[in-house]
């Protein structure tokens, strides 16, 4: 590892620390014993088979979502929509998982997997239309998009695609044939959890070895020098967006045909979308770094819940964990990320050169 | 039964307001350069400080002064990662959204046990005279102050930032930073100050929210406001009139889609309405292609639109429901549409998420 990955991997574990250390002390405010507190987020990651299950469960879609903001930001592209991905992907595999019926695991399980990434990448695509060609900014386009997605799978769940008696306001469950074999008997983890590894590493494989993934970084680091060595950097901005779109869309896959209901039901992707980005900011942005930091996300999650159950602790104070690491893993990317040069500075980044010049005449 | 009657209308001004604090307050920052996706954040630690200092106190204007002071606080976590430290606008914004919801939930159930005790709440006050005129009277003279003050702010920032040294110095920290800091004024402190007033308009309008309107607090109150007041500095394109513009339609479509779930069928007036909206877009699309050369093809489309559906639905399908979700998505269509319409010259000032350029 180079100085600079040490000190950054440095500056998230000393986050972490920070941000964990500051929830113990509320905690230590409200009362509740620290022992029983750490004794129940023991319990909740690893205190049974079945715990340790559902902690790698919330890995999956955490980590997907993380990868995908991953491969758009190193593209110099803000892809702030995962979670209207995420839910786009869901709703197409639901679909095919629903209404194709009669097919063998092998075909229809892969099909709802690929739906699920084409649905994402779909909507990612519009995105990547409206920053292309009509010069909006991706966040704006990818953030707006997430509420617009939000609203019509809410409707999709509660309308055409209600289970039959129409009073649950969500799907029926998808085909067997359609849904993740069970990889440890009695736990809730499914064997999407080996797909999603192989993904990851492909990801990172992508951006280190292939000429695409080094033209991808060079458009993130510096636009004009990839413009320069003959790097079309508006498809490689679009093709980040689409392919980090497919991959957020698998993780909403996942989060329908390898759930313990694997139904659709409204708001199925609980914030995975937002917590993915906390997940590639401690992981500074590397792929592989995003498996560590997502199963300390994903122990964060499972180990509040039972916080909460057993001793009243609010779910919230979880999420204040999490709003803290990114601040201060934010707040020191100075730090970090000194003597390189940087990667998002003025006028270098925000629109490839041909739309900002039609964009600022 | 005709759904557009005098109490609509109000409603859909009362609705509009906490949209219009926080998108003006917005605007301000987003024209510094600084876009503040915590916006959603903000107005909820606002919402929850405001009902607590009026549970506390049983004073609704102390409760209004938490609710700025709060965003305020947050609002200088944000300009400190994002403009002193450089730190990602966007990311620094979901942080504070993240930050905002657990601590609210945190504090709420902490605090209350899970009970939903109520407060005090601000009375409406009468325009004496304005508010006997028939019909605008009761619509517009008979709101919360804090309305009156939401509309009177409006024209003040658009005056601060077209009519002012202050709002040019604004303004260019969003577009050049480096001219700004060759005339000798500090760009750092522009964008803090602008931060800083999003930050107290979000807690003010989070404030509107729990202690102006109903009185309590709820987990989540603001449900996606924060983001729809983002929607409209979008969809009010970066122009304060724009902006104000943007809230009243995302007010009245708020108003409309309550007012037709407790109806449930859409009324033939709304149909007709419709095309009557249609026609509108058509004749002002035209007369400002006309004169900004902006693309026209896109408003008439959305304009013929309307009318066919608007025709249709009044003659073919008058007892139609069209599903709540589909008025709640209208803002963000409404916004993308206008963003992905608008000529080449409408655009995000330049800096927008991006960091000021190191001086070295």
């Amino acid at each position: 590892m180079s100085r600079q990955a040490l000190r950054g991997a440095a500056v998230s574990v000393l986050a972490v620390v920070v941000a964990l250390a500051a929830s113990l002390v509320v905690i230590a405010l409200t009362g509740v014993p620290l022992d029983k507190a750490a004794a129940a987020m023991w319990d909740g990651v690893f205190g049974s088979p079945a715990q340790f299950g559902a902690t790698l469960t919330k890995f999956v879609p955490l980590v997907l979502a993380a990868v995908g903001w991953v491969i758009a930001i190193r593209a110099g592209r803000l892809n702030v929509g995962l979670e209207g991905q995420i839910l786009a992907g869901g709703t197409a595999s639901a679909a095919v998982g629903l209404y194709l019926t009669g097919l063998p695991t092998v075909i229809h399980l892969p099909l709802a997997v690929l739906a699920g990434a084409v649905g994402g990448a779909a909507l990612g695509a519009v995105a990547a239309w409206l920053w292309a060609r009509r010069g909006v900014n991706d966040f704006i386009a990818t953030l707006l998009l997430t509420f617009i997605v939000t609203q019509l799978v809410s409707w999709l769940a509660n309308g055409p695609m209600e289970e039959p008696t129409g009073t649950l306001g969500q799907s029926a469950p998808v085909a067997d044939t359609a849904r993740w074999p069970i990889l440890i008997p009695r736990t809730t983890l499914r064997a999407d959890i080996l797909l999603v590894i192989v993904l990851v590493l492909a990801v990172a494989y992508m951006l280190r070895r292939t000429v695409v993934g080094y033209r991808l970084r060079l458009t993130g680091a510096n636009p004009a020098a990839a413009q320069a060595t003959g790097t079309r950097t508006q498809l490689i901005g679009v093709g980040a967006l689409c392919a980090s779109a497919a991959i957020a869309g698998v993780a909403g896959s996942s989060l329908v045909v390898a759930s313990p209901a694997g139904n659709l039901a409204p708001g199925f992707s609980a914030n995975y979308g937002f917590d993915g980005i906390v997940v590639a900011l401690l992981a500074r942005n590397s792929p592989l770094g995003c498996i560590p930091a997502a199963l300390l996300l994903a122990a964060l999650r499972q180990g509040g819940g039972l916080l909460e159950a057993r001793l009243g602790i609010s779910n919230g104070l979880v999420t204040a964990t999490q709003a803290v690491v990114i601040l201060l893993v934010t707040g020191t990317a100075w730090y970090a990320e000194r003597r390189r040069p940087r990667r998002r500075t003025a006028g270098s980044s925000e629109v490839p050169a041909p739309v900002a010049e039609g964009a600022r005449s | 039964m005709n759904p557009f009657d005098i109490a609509l209308f109000a409603a859909a001004i009362r609705l509009s307001v906490p949209l219009l604090l926080a998108a003006l307050g917005e605007l301000v920052s987003e024209r510094a350069g600084v876009i503040n996706i915590g916006l959603e954040g903000m107005m909820l630690a606002g919402a929850y400080a405001a009902f607590l200092a009026a549970w506390a106190t049983g004073s609704v204007g102390l409760g209004l002064a938490a609710g700025i002071v709060v965003g305020v606080l947050l609002a200088v976590v944000m300009a400190f990662v994002s403009v002193t430290l450089r730190g990602d606008q966007i990311v620094v914004g979901v942080a504070l959204n993240l930050l905002a919801a657990g601590v609210t939930m945190f504090l709420y159930r902490l605090q209350f046990q899970g009970t939903q005790p109520t407060t005090v709440r601000m009375e409406t006050y009468p325009v004496p005279l304005l508010s006997d005129i028939p019909v605008v009277g009761p619509v517009v003279f008979n709101q919360l102050p804090l309305v009156y003050l939401a509309y009177v702010i409006g024209p003040v920032v658009a005056y601060l930032l077209y009519r002012t040294q202050l709002g040019l110095r604004i303004r260019s920290a969003g577009e050049k930073p480096e001219v700004l800091d060759a005339t000798g004024c500090d760009v750092v402190r522009v964008q803090w100050g602008a931060v800083l007033t999003a930050g107290a308009f979000a807690g003010l309008g989070g404030a509107f929210l729990s202690v102006g309107q109903v009185g309590l607090f709820a987990e989540h109150m603001t449900a996606g406001r924060g983001f729809l007041a983002l929607a409209a500095v979008v969809f009010g394109q970066w122009r304060p009139y724009g902006v104000i513009a943007a809230c009243a339609v995302f007010g009245f479509t708020d108003a409309l889609q309550l007012r037709l779930q407790s109806m449930g069928e859409v009324p033939r007036e709304v149909w007709i309405a419709l095309a009557v909206v249609g026609v509108l877009i058509a004749g002002f699309g035209a007369l400002r292609a006309r004169r900004s050369g902006s693309p026209l093809r896109w408003v008439l489309l959305g304009a013929v639109l309307c009318i066919v559906v608007g025709v249709l639905g009044a003659v073919l399908v008058p007892g139609f429901a069209l599903p709540s979700q589909f008025w709640l998505s209208l803002p963000y269509v409404l916004s993308l549409v206008a963003l992905a319409s608008a000529s080449r010259r409408v655009r995000a000032p330049a800096m927008i998420g991006l960091p000021l350029p190191a001086r070295n």
